[in-house]
């Protein structure tokens, strides 16, 4: 286990300031669509305004004519292309494998979603491109679409594709169906709970890009584009477009945030690819802020039923859900794997014995979902949390005393689920007292109190939640000393700005004695990386963390002999400090630089790899009071209290500014974004005046801190931090809700979003009830 | 017009907005477009002294006016104090909103030299962070404040 101090100028738990931010605040970041040149041709995708059509091309003639106008792309100009497709399908409950639902590059004869994409235009300029996409002849011939979830199933629904007999697209089972049957039937008490998980379009602030030159000689590409992860997506390019992934060079350079949608492979780039090899100019696209809603993967969707047996102490005997998840219009590349991954935590941070959780997924015409910050573990939390809040109503306890009556307590680690994941270490209930005591619980009466008077209802709410990260896995780091004695840490995740550029210098410098300014952080480049796994699951630190100490401190005791040689002394007798490597008590040393001279080429150049079995599970309690404004409807979070555990903290600063992230699209999710489709599936919140997302003045000041135990997973006992925000924060906000309203009606249930809209009708119909 | 102090000619359509001549003919790629509808703010710059959505203001109409981007804020390697006070207090993440809520921030403080935490949050409705959580930007542009009052 690594030294932790909060108090070291360098290493694990130093507060640093980022190496990356001059650049980014000097207008100097290099964010994708910054590296077109000049030249480049604009390409511009003609989308279906259809959600369910079939579709002819008719006629070309006037778009290819149109000014500017270099190539106009359709399905049968890429016939050596292959579809996008789905790498997880989940095995059903009779053994079979669903069928695959792929994405064309580009519709032939059908469409599925609006947005599905049925032309590329290539010109001169994106106007150019643009108003010659208008020029396209189509006849379409519209179908009836569905796009509500929870219909999605039901008997007369129009099929999303033609001639299917179902819109099911695969049903999966996890759990022992007889052993939850039986804990029902003896169960004192059951608690149930009906919630959607509204569908949420992730919205980083840069839209995706990418610039594509080709190189004739060798028939090569280099393809500039917004990832999280390049080696992924070359080789899903090199899939798609059958040319070798030797020929494909992916860079990403600054990333304007991805939160899990910008690991995929979209249409864009393969489209980019076939336009330059065909005019031999280098070709961009850039997404508009409309195409991401249409196109780039949507997240959460899912209506669920969940059911807690207990016993007569309020004991949990098991748990039961029955979940539909959407999967849009085709299968996405992870689109499956998302429920599954909350599948494997339904249980939470709770002692259950057997679970039983089925989970249909299912076809609407609607954008294909996928991985959005969390990535089914916020669906997940928000099940438990919500349903445990339940329990504790059925049973008539206290939230808190439910939690403790059912926590897994700290004895019984290794602690492993009925969904097989094994969990490593947890202080569940030491988290909630603190956070309890943090956020002033047994003082709310008061508050309460003054809020009525403002005319407002107030509610408290937590959830303790416990999730997944890391996973089993590594991801190596490559350092090399420089003739300057700074050092180069080559890593294949990608930094999508949570700062990895520091995050990782800090763990190596530590290690060598050296500024951490001075050790300089590369990604994104396959020329140069030989391999990478990307950012994702909040994998980078563990991970590359635990990697970068590795090869820091092989490249450390390499100086050591280096120096030792040269001074002629033991290499133990070497200390490096201040960017040298000095003779321990006395006067001898030598600058970084003379090692460089020194050393041979493996000595310089050193690997670190920590492969880890399991994933990490970082946990905590996070307490959100809300006021609701009878006379408007209005919700606002006034108060949010975060108490998380994180095993080991490399920079707290960066740390911080993750959970605040987190949390404040949590709360976006329970207060206002909400992705709305009408009954044709048209999208209507198809921009940023109709989707609502949160701004500085709808959000509180946080309280955050960490109650750490460092995990026995992780090398440097690091859980991983990046989701754990988003996966706390909606069952904290929503159980503050229902508070609000049961302290008042007796009745709590409402989803999110809660808009002043929702929550008007909401408080009108429970007035009505209140008055019969 | 000039751009951070030079003066700059350009030929331009009559629909080619500000933010497309800094970016693509001036090279200017700092201002960022996040959005379709001005909603997001990535775009904010200063044209004389105001702080201006670029996305929202065609070229042509800013004939003879003094435009002011994140490029020119710096000097040279001296970052000007709000942009001193986002790196200190960690008001950035992926720094796509940054150059505009820079631009913005300190377009607040010329008007208003110490902004309430309120008034910070109420000034940044033009701008969107999708990062952050806003809470280390508003910490930031205090910090900025008292660091541009000081100078
Ligand atoms: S680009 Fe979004 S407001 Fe200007
Ligand atoms: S720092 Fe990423 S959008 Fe603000």
């Amino acid at each position: 286990m690594a030294q932790v101090s909060p108090h070291t100028r360098f290493g694990l738990g130093a507060a640093l300031t980022r190496t990356e931010d001059f650049r980014l605040l000097t207008g100097q970041g290099r964010y994708t669509d910054d590296n077109a040149p000049d030249n480049a041709l604009h390409g511009f995708v003609l989308r279906s305004p259809y959600a369910h059509a079939r579709f002819k091309i008719t006629d070309l003639t006037a778009a290819k004519d149109a000014p500017g106008v270099r190539a106009v792309l359709c399905a049968d100009d890429l016939d050596s292309m292959n579809d996008l497709t789905c790498s997880t399908l989940m095995k059903q409950p009779d053994g079979s494998m669903p069928a695959p639902r792929d994405i064309p590059i580009l519709c032939r004869d059908s469409v599925h979603h609006v947005g599905d994409a049925i032309a590329f235009v290539v010109a001169e300029s994106i106007y150019q491109a643009r108003d010659a996409s208008e020029l396209i002849e189509l006849d379409f011939e519209p179908l009836a679409a569905v796009a509500d979830t929870a219909q999605a199933l039901d008997d007369g629904v129009a099929p999303v594709f033609e001639g299917a007999t179902s819109n099911l697209a695969y049903t999966h089972f996890e759990g022992d169906k007889a052993a939850t049957d039986a804990a029902f039937a003896q169960a004192a008490k059951v608690a149930e709970i009906k919630l959607v998980n509204n569908r949420l379009i992730c919205n980083y602030m840069e839209p995706r890009a990418c610039v594509v030159q080709w190189q004739p000689d060798d028939d090569a590409f280099t393809v500039h584009l917004a990832s999280q992860g390049v080696h992924g997506l070359r080789d899903t390019l090199a899939k798609v477009t059958n040319i070798a992934a030797d020929k494909i060079r992916v860079i990403t350079e600054d990333v304007g945030g991805g939160f899990g949608t910008k690991v995929f492979c979209y249409r864009e780039y393969p489209l980019c690819m076939a336009a330059a090899r065909l005019l031999g100019r280098t070709v961009r696209w850039t997404s508009d802020r409309s195409e991401h809603f249409l196109q780039d993967a949507h997240g959460r969707d899912n209506v669920t039923t969940a059911r807690m047996a207990m016993d007569k102490d309020g004991k949990f005997l098991a748990i039961e859900v029955d979940l539909i998840a959407a999967m849009g219009a085709y299968l996405h590349a992870f689109g499956p794997f998302i429920p599954y991954l909350g599948v494997s935590m339904t249980t939470g941070a709770y002692d259950i014995p057997t679970m039983a959780v089925t989970t249909r997924g299912v076809f609407t015409n609607t954008t294909p979902v996928d991985a959005y910050r969390g990535a089914g573990r916020p669906e997940a939390a928000y099940v438990i949390e919500r349903l445990v809040d339940q329990c504790a109503l059925q049973h008539g306890c206290s939230v808190d005393e439910i939690r403790r009556r059912n926590f897994i307590q700290p004895e019984q680690f290794p602690y492993t689920t009925p969904a097989g994941r094994t969990y490593d270490v947890g202080e569940f209930e030491q988290h909630m007292s603190l956070c309890m005591e943090r956020a002033d619980w047994s003082g709310f009466s008061q508050r309460l109190s003054a809020a009525k008077r403002t005319g407002c209802l107030r509610g408290i709410g937590m959830s303790t939640y416990i999730e997944a990260c890391a996973f089993s896995g590594s991801e190596p780091a490559f350092m090399q000393l420089q003739a300057d004695g700074s050092c180069v840490l080559k890593i294949g995740t990608q930094s999508n700005g949570q700062g990895h550029e520091t995050a990782y210098a800090q763990i190596a410098a530590a290690e060598l004695g050296m500024d951490y300014e001075d050790v300089h952080v590369q990604q994104g480049d396959t020329a140069t990386l030989p391999t990478g796994g990307g950012t994702g699951g909040s994998r980078s630190l563990p991970l590359g963390g635990a990697s970068s100490l590795r090869a820091g401190r092989t490249l450390a005791n390499n100086i050591r002999t280096i120096a030792g040689r040269e001074l002629q002394t033991d290499p133990d007798n070497i200390v490096l400090e201040e960017g040298s490597a000095k003779v321990r008590g006395g006067n001898e040393f030598l600058s970084l630089a003379e090692i460089a001279a020194l050393g041979t080429p493996a000595e310089l150049n050193t690997q670190g790899e920590f492969q880890q079995a399991e994933a990490t599970y970082p946990n905590g309690t996070h307490i959100c009071e809300v006021d609701i404004e009878l006379a408007t409807g209005v919700t606002r979070v006034v108060s949010y209290t975060i108490v998380d555990d994180f095993g080991v903290t490399v920079n707290p600063m960066l740390l911080q500014g993750q959970i605040h992230g987190g949390v404040v699209q949590g709360i976006g999710q329970c207060l206002m974004e909400h992705v709305v489709y009408n009954d044709d599936a048209q999208l209507l919140s198809a921009t940023l005046m109709d989707y609502a997302l949160p701004r500085a003045d709808d959000i509180p000041h946080f309280h955050f801190e960490t109650r750490n135990v460092p995990s026995i997973t992780n090398e440097l006992g690091i859980k991983g931090a990046g989701e754990a925000g988003t996966i706390g924060s909606c069952p904290a906000v929503m159980n503050a809700v229902s508070d609000a309203l049961l302290r008042e009606f007796g009745h709590g249930q409402i989803d999110m979003p809660v808009t002043p809209l929702s929550m008007w009708q909401k408080l009108n119909s429970l007035r009505d009830r209140a008055d019969v | 017009m000039t751009v951070n102090g030079k003066a700059v000619t350009a030929d331009v359509e009559d629909r080619t907005l500000l933010v497309q001549l800094l970016r693509e003919q001036l090279g200017l790629t700092g201002t960022h477009v996040g959005c379709d509808t001005s909603q997001c703010g990535a775009c904010v710059v200063h044209v004389n002294g105001a702080s201006v959505k670029s996305c929202s203001v065609l070229a042509a109409q800013c004939n003879n006016a003094k435009v002011l981007t994140i490029e020119g804020l710096a000097d040279s390697q001296a970052l000007h104090p709000m942009q001193q006070a986002f790196k200190d207090n960690h008001g950035l993440q992926c720094g796509f909103c940054t150059p505009g809520m820079i631009m913005s921030a300190i377009d607040l403080v010329q008007n208003n030299p110490d902004p309430t935490d309120a008034e910070i949050r109420d000034w940044l409705e033009g701008n969107i962070c999708r990062c952050t959580g806003y809470q280390n930007i508003v910490s930031s542009i205090q910090a900025g404040a008292r660091m541009m009052q000081s100078r």
